[in-house]
């Protein structure tokens, strides 16, 4: 009988020490009437490496990024390059040494939106129960767990 | 064309290239240190780097000065046209044993001015003054970023550092993995007016990088030119470059190898190898050999035990000492200790 009650009590223990990780998939998006209807995974990071920097059509990429702080920025980063932003600082200083600028860094995730929205060739990144009808999801990231 | 005008060509491809509109809910400011000062939505981007150094040698005086003040003027409208340039200051102040703190060594030089068109995602023509594209190093070479204030003679002392002309670069995938490249040709004694030091009379060459992982580069170079020293003479040279990173440890390691029918001159070895490992968040040692063969002397050796401290990523203090054989015109025994800045 007593053994019914420890269980169920060690479960709830486990359960408390390692808080559940369900992380939601982050939508990579363009604007509707963009061409293309998905993207790998390796194609998205040149993108966002600056080193591709025209789709097939011949149009220039404009990869859009939130706050190096914001989580969402931070999950992306991980699950794109296994590194934080601030860990790509360095990467960034020898591109901006041959002038190219890292992409350029939005407000919020609405802001992405609009911005995707009305600009061809702009590409982001929003949680997917964010995406709407003004854009078209390209791919589904799954953040790592974080450390 | 005997020379390059940066504020006409900048005016022009201005003028005739269209602007994108862009949005205004981005949170950069207009400066951000280590990536310049945007004007607005215009693609204008202005910034650049500052280093002051001071030498030490063994055997030699001291020497102090404001060894680099670099600044870029960039143009990137989000066209296909992407203008960069850059225009350097050397020796802007110096001072030393045997001389009083003073202006008297500037020099002004256009190090970089041109303009990139981008054919397709794989290709980009370049037009005009650019780092000539042998190993790593040189593509890299300034200042904030690179771990020591002297530089190794192999990234050098062989071939011109710059080349004027034409460039075909980009990057394709080759067995799932990034090959960046560059195929290059110069006509230095055509196009450019104000020389730089010893510059390629003419040259052609190329060099390839092959990312096996993210943190492991191959590259190999080859260039064929003439260097007018005491008599133009044409050079073959041939090189192989590495880099590998492992979270904050780096291993970086530049060969070339330089040949000429020339009966006077002999074939001549260079390189390097050079390892950064981090001691704390922003200390980091860095240990360098290096050897370098020589047309009037023995081989050089150098060995190099270096300490940087990086506060910032677009900050870095450095101090080395350097000991060698062989050494004394090329990179002499002794201390050096400097400061930089990307701004």
């Amino acid at each position: 009988m007593r053994l019914r009650l420890v269980y169920p009590m060690l479960l709830i223990l486990c359960l408390a020490g390692f808080p559940a990780w369900a992380a939601e998939p982050l939508a990579v998006v363009t604007a509707p009437d963009y061409p293309l209807s998905s993207l790998s995974l390796d194609d998205l990071k040149l993108i966002y490496l600056r080193k591709s920097q025209m789709d097939a059509e011949g149009k220039r990429w404009i990869p859009l990024n939130l706050p190096a702080t914001d989580p969402l920025r931070r999950d992306f980063s991980r699950a794109l390059f296994s590194l934080l932003p601030e860990e790509q600082e360095e990467y960034w200083n020898i591109q901006y040494f041959n002038g190219i600028s890292p992409p350029k860094v939005m407000a919020s995730e609405e802001a992405i939106l609009r911005f995707v929205a009305s600009t061809n060739g702009a590409i982001g990144y929003v949680r997917k129960q964010k995406v709407d009808p003004r854009v078209k999801v390209l791919l589904l990231i799954t953040p790592f767990p974080p450390n | 064309m005997r020379a390059i005008f940066p504020a006409y060509l900048l005016a022009l491809i201005i003028a005739l290239a269209p602007t994108s509109v862009l949005a205004t809910d981005d949170v950069e400011g207009a400066y951000r240190l280590g990536g310049g000062y945007a004007l607005g939505d215009t693609g204008l981007r202005l910034g650049g780097y500052a280093s002051t150094e001071i030498d030490v040698p063994r055997t030699a005086p001291w020497h102090f000065s404001l060894s680099d003040l670099s600044l870029f003027l960039t143009w990137d409208n989000g066209s296909r046209l992407h203008f960069f340039s850059e225009l350097e200051a050397g020796d802007l102040l110096s001072a030393g044993e045997d001389e009083s703190l003073g202006v008297q060594n500037v020099h002004f030089e256009f190090e970089r001015c041109y303009l990139d068109t981008l054919v397709n995602n794989n290709l980009t023509v370049r037009v005009g003054k650019f780092l000539s594209p042998i190993g790593q190093w040189n593509i890299i070479h300034a200042a904030p970023l690179v771990w020591t204030t002297s530089r190794p003679v192999a990234t050098e002392n062989l071939f011109s550092t710059h080349a004027t002309g034409l460039m075909l670069h980009g990057s394709v995938n080759v067995a799932q993995h990034l090959l960046e490249y560059s195929v290059y040709g110069d006509a230095s004694e055509t196009f450019e007016a104000h020389r730089s030091n010893n510059p390629f009379e003419n040259a052609f060459g190329a060099h390839v990088r092959y990312y096996l992982t993210d943190s492991l580069q191959l590259g190999a170079t080859y260039a064929n030119f003439v260097l007018n020293d005491l008599q133009p003479i044409r050079y073959n040279l041939a090189g192989l470059d590495l880099a590998w990173s492992y979270q904050r440890y780096e291993l970086s390691s530049e060969i070339v190898y330089r040949t000429t029918h020339h009966t006077t001159v002999e074939n001549t070895w260079q390189g390097f190898i050079q390892g950064v490992a981090p001691i704390s968040q922003q200390w980091f040692v860095i240990g360098r050999y290096e050897y370098f063969g020589q047309t009037q002397a023995d081989a050089g050796q150098i060995g190099l035990l270096g300490l940087a401290y990086r506060p910032l990523p677009p900050v870095i203090l450095k101090l080395e000492y350097r000991l060698g054989e062989h050494n004394e015109v090329l990179a002499p025994d002794g201390l050096s200790a400097s400061f930089a800045i990307l701004f």
